[in-house]
């Protein structure tokens, strides 16, 4: 969905959501498929599914805006690390829930306040920087936690993985919201205007007088904190906290949001992609399993459906262009 | 002219920058030098840094380090369990000359060669947990816990008396590669095939050493397979994943979960009852017993052909051919997990 | 153009001994021809796939892929060689082959269908390390005979065989990159997609070479890495394609395409290196130095964004 409204004609909604349609179909086919195996279709299979996506999904709307913007943040499974042990601390420390909640975000927030930085003030391009700050929070996460695990952890915390808010679980409502906050300000606010504008031509959008490094930096921050909050999610599930979470979490969220649709180059695409995207990733971790799969063969199935997600996607561009 | 100049200042900058943050962490340097008299370098070596398992070994060394009094004691490693990550710690050690270098190895026959040349270079190398190859890389004596075939054993009886003979059931695993895992998967369908040929794997799932896959991936089991009457977690990673996952479906107590992890991160599960037993051994002792091997292997006090060994507080062990034994694999239940602190 | 690239690989060579001379102090074992070698060793896998990466990234595209193809063309030779009892002297060339075959699946799908490299080489990255975990079944392959272990674990005049091959390619890469028409259509590409084919340059045929050039390296590494720990795994290269990415990227080489070079990979690629033997030596403990590699990368891309931008003053 690029910044101007298309008039309304035939086809309009297609053209518009077209790709993210196509995400729908895929996956409708997909649960379709893995349906006919028992139990698949059950009520209690949906709900893990989507309380399993939960995190990833919150994490996908930040990586959809990052990308959106141009940019790309390959650290966010150890960004997410340090958030998630920072979750965990806070919470044995008995700080109350609030805190517990802020605090994640904070971190998150902060260390994308130092990607963004990095990225926008220095200049240096987000893949070195983020490549760089892999190593940097990985390594900060193991000589923080000396390796040691978080343990006995209060039912307090995982209250917010494993509660419920008039039947829904709460990781799938914090999910929605998050998703559609995004959406939101993607489409109706004049800084996500300015995320698009950015990332679809940034000198353009300076000449236009957008403020290209300030709307860059936000980006990361809000990406950060959202990471935050994912992490907060992810680790109130489990009753340890691992120094290690997260690993190989960044490529996750990016094939969730490029499946989903979102243009590589920037200035394309929303975020209600990149959640049918999350979706669809677990679904066929979740649809494998059940399908009893080979758990030999399992991953490259996995690897082998997005990239026909991929495929699919661009052949479907190149003949709309023609 | 200028800009040259400031990039110089920058370039020394980083240079100290670099230099202060070395000299921060190092500690006062090793002379190299070996035994009698003069303290003696141990380089401990774990498969990965950052997992409970092995911070207790850590922890095992070091109390053992300050025991002796005579030990410069070095333990680190990488922070993934990968064999190429092993091979450059081995290799600066050796150029270091320390005395005696223990090593728990991701692979037996990879790290063989950069043992086999600290060897040449009159280095005592032995390895503890995760052997490598004996003839390729010279080592001299491999500290074991307890046999692949103990542990197999007693994770299958563990699970017939949990769950029932005729059981069906699933492994969690962790790296469809882990040598260790495999060894025991090994062990288990053997022992299985023989003493309860009723009981079936109806799957083996490999999450790798994510904690969240080996949640979900017991979740996806318990529904697939809604017959399953326990769950085996092999992995300090999936243990606790496979046991969270069969509490949060209310299956604490109908389906068992047997497995090896550390008692501290089991201690919720088997308080309320969805885990009875966890199988492990001591690995703060097996870190401590390591140790002291290094200590008599470098001053020549243990030799082939022992059959015991004396070792501070652990007593007297089992010396078979090059294998120091630990002992017997360790149960933790419900009267004695609150013993133990790691 | 020339100058600023000489200024700016003068500027790594400097860094370079600033930092030996900083690992020197912390220990004496450091500038040991012992130490030295044996870094030059350890990084001489992820230094031929680092070859390749710089012309990929050269055309402002990227491989993620390559480890996966270490991964899938190790577990080739080796089954080839186990199950199929074909000799190594067939099994070798028939892993390099796959791997070559691999990069121009990559090559395909980015210039017949039109995918980003980042997108293609993400899934692939996936796919390939799949296909090598299925087809294996996870076992590992051992006991391959003394002569090629040679390759990965000898000496020829005291330097080790891989740094040979290395070296070799490393020159045979710099030439190709500076001084033959193609490599100047590398660049050109790299620098302006649309104008570089409007010119008449075959920039299809050109990336795809690059990218079936980047899976040949990563097969010529796969079977030396084979050869260096004895072992075939389908876990193998795991990580590769981020050190690789990073020691091009630390030399100099734009993420944006245009400029860049060899030489500037091979010193970045040594500084990691040193850096973390250097540490190793003072009892640094691994995170710690995990940590100052990416702050390496940061601030050494930062100095050079910044010397450029006060060059442009």
């Amino acid at each position: 969905m690029t910044s101007e409204r298309i008039p309304p004609t035939r086809f309009a909604l297609w053209r518009q959501y077209g790709r993210e349609m196509s995400v729908g179909v895929f996956l409708v086919l997909l649960v379709g498929y893995f349906g006919t195996t028992p139990g698949f279709l059950r009520a209690d299979n949906l709900r893990d599914i989507l309380i399993n996506a939960a995190p990833l999904v919150i994490a996908a709307c930040g990586m959809t805006m990052v990308i959106i913007a141009g940019m790309i943040d390959i650290s966010a499974g150890s960004a997410l690390a340090v958030c998630a042990v920072v979750a965990g601390v806070t919470s044995k420390s008995g700080a109350s829930l609030p805190t517990v909640i802020l605090l994640p975000m904070l971190t998150g927030a902060v260390i994308g306040a130092v990607n963004g930085w990095l990225v926008a003030g220095v200049r240096i391009p987000a893949i070195i920087v983020t490549l760089g700050m892999m190593s940097v929070l990985r390594g900060g996460v193991i000589w923080w936690t000396r390796g040691e695990w978080i343990g006995n952890l209060p039912p307090s915390f995982s209250a917010i993985g494993r509660g419920e808010v008039a039947g829904i679980p709460t990781p799938v409502l914090v999910a929605i919201g998050i998703v559609v906050a995004t959406a939101l300000l993607l489409a109706r606010t004049p800084l996500g205007r300015h995320i698009y504008a950015v990332g679809g031509n940034p000198l353009a959008a300076a000449r236009m007088g957008i403020p290209v490094r300030r709307v860059l930096w936000l980006v990361f921050v809000m990406h950060g904190a959202l990471l935050g909050l994912s992490a907060l999610v992810y680790a109130s599930r489990f009753s340890v906290i691992q120094s290690n979470a997260g690993a190989g979490f960044e490529l996750l969220a990016i094939s969730a949001v490029v499946v989903g649709g979102v243009n590589i180059f920037g200035g394309q695409g929303t975020v209600w992609g990149s959640a049918i995207g999350g979706l669809l990733l677990q679904v066929i971790s979740t649809g494998l399993i059940f399908r009893r799969v080979s758990e030999y063969w399992a991953p490259s199935v996995q690897g082998a459906l997005v990239l026909l997600a991929v495929v699919a996607d661009a052949l479907r561009t190149r003949r709309a262009r023609r | 002219m200028r800009k040259a100049f400031q990039i110089l200042l920058i370039l020394a900058g980083a240079v100290l920058l670099l230099v202060a943050c070395g000299k921060k962490q190092t500690p006062p340097a090793s002379t190299g030098t070996t035994s009698t008299g003069a303290k003696l370098v141990v380089a401990v070596m774990p498969k990965l840094k950052g997992i409970d398992y092995f911070n207790a070994v850590e922890r095992g060394a070091k109390e053992a380090a300050q025991e002796l009094g005579n030990i410069d004691l070095t333990y680190d490693g990488p922070t993934e369990g990968k064999v190429d990550q092993q091979i450059p710690f081995i290799e600066s050690w050796t150029l270091q000359k320390v005395d005696v270098i223990a090593v728990a190895c991701n692979d037996p026959d990879a790290i063989s060669p950069a043992l086999k040349r600290a060897r040449e270079k009159g280095v005592h190398v032995i390895t503890y947990d995760a052997d490598a190859n004996p003839e390729k890389s010279g080592r001299e004596f491999f500290v074991n816990q307890a046999t692949f075939e103990d542990i197999g054993r007693a994770l299958v009886d563990e699970m017939a008396a949990q769950a029932g003979e005729d059981a069906k059931v699933a492994i969690v695993s962790s790296s469809p590669t882990a040598p260790n895992q495999n060894a025991w998967i090994a062990v288990m369908k053997r022992y299985m095939a023989e003493k309860y040929p009723k009981m079936q794997i109806v799957t083996i799932q490999y999450p790798e050493e994510d904690q969240g896959r080996a949640f979900s991936m017991t979740q996806d089991i318990l529904k697939t397979y809604p017959d399953v009457k326990g769950v085996f977690g092999i992995s300090s990673v999936a243990f606790p994943g496979a046991a969270d996952a069969v509490r949060q479906a209310g299956k604490s107590g109908k389906v068992a979960v047997v497995g090896l992890s550390t008692p501290k991160s089991m201690k919720g599960f088997v308080k309320d009852g969805t885990v009875k037993t966890v199988i492990l051994w001591n690995p703060v002792d097996l870190g401590y017993l390591t140790v002291y091997v290094a200590k008599a292997v470098a001053e020549g006090t243990l030799k082939p052909g022992a059959t015991e060994f004396e070792a501070g507080r652990l007593g007297k062990v089992k010396v078979e051919g090059d294998q120091v034994l630990l002992g017997p694999p360790m149960k933790f239940t419900a009267e004695n997990i609150d013993q133990y602190d790691f | 153009m020339k100058r600023i690239i000489a200024r700016r690989e003068a500027v790594l060579v400097v860094l370079l001994l600033a930092e030996m001379a900083a690992m020197q102090s912390l220990s004496p074992l450091f500038l040991t021809p012992d130490n030295l070698i044996e870094v030059v060793r350890q990084s001489a896998e992820i230094g031929l796939i680092a070859l390749a990466m710089t012309l990929v990234i050269i055309t402002a595209g990227i491989d993620l892929s390559v480890g996966s193809i270490v991964g899938l063309s190790v577990m080739t030779m080796g089954m080839l060689w186990e199950d199929a009892r074909l000799p190594l002297a067939l099994a070798v060339p028939f892993a390099l082959v796959a791997g070559a075959l691999l990069g121009g699946f990559n090559g395909t799908l980015i210039t017949a269908v039109g995918i980003p490299p980042l997108i293609v080489t993400l899934a692939t990255m996936a796919g390939f390390r799949g296909i090598a975990l299925g087809m294996s079944q996870a076992r590992s392959i051992r006991n391959f005979p003394e002569g090629f272990l040679w390759l990965g674990q000898g000496y020829v005049a005291g330097i080790p065989v891989q740094v040979w091959i290395l070296a070799v390619t490393a020159v045979l890469f710099h030439l190709g990159l500076t001084r033959t028409a193609w490599g100047r259509s590398v660049f050109s590409i790299g620098a302006n997609e649309a104008a570089a084919r409007l010119s008449g340059v075959p920039v299809n045929r050109v990336k795809m070479q690059v990218y079936m050039l980047s899976g040949f390296m990563s097969a010529l590494a796969a079977v030396i890495y084979a050869a260096h720990v004895s072992v075939a795994k389908p876990d193998a290269g795991l990580g590769f394609e981020l050190t690789a990415i990073t020691a091009v990227v630390l030399g100099g080489t734009a993420v944006s395409g245009g400029e860049g070079g060899v030489l500037g990979t091979l010193i970045a690629l040594l500084m990691v290196g040193f850096l973390r033997s250097g540490l190793t030596l003072a009892r640094v403990p691994s995170e710690a130095q995990d940590m100052m590699v990416g702050l390496l990368l940061i601030i050494v891309v930062a100095i050079d964004r910044w010397s450029r931008r006060a060059g442009r003053e």
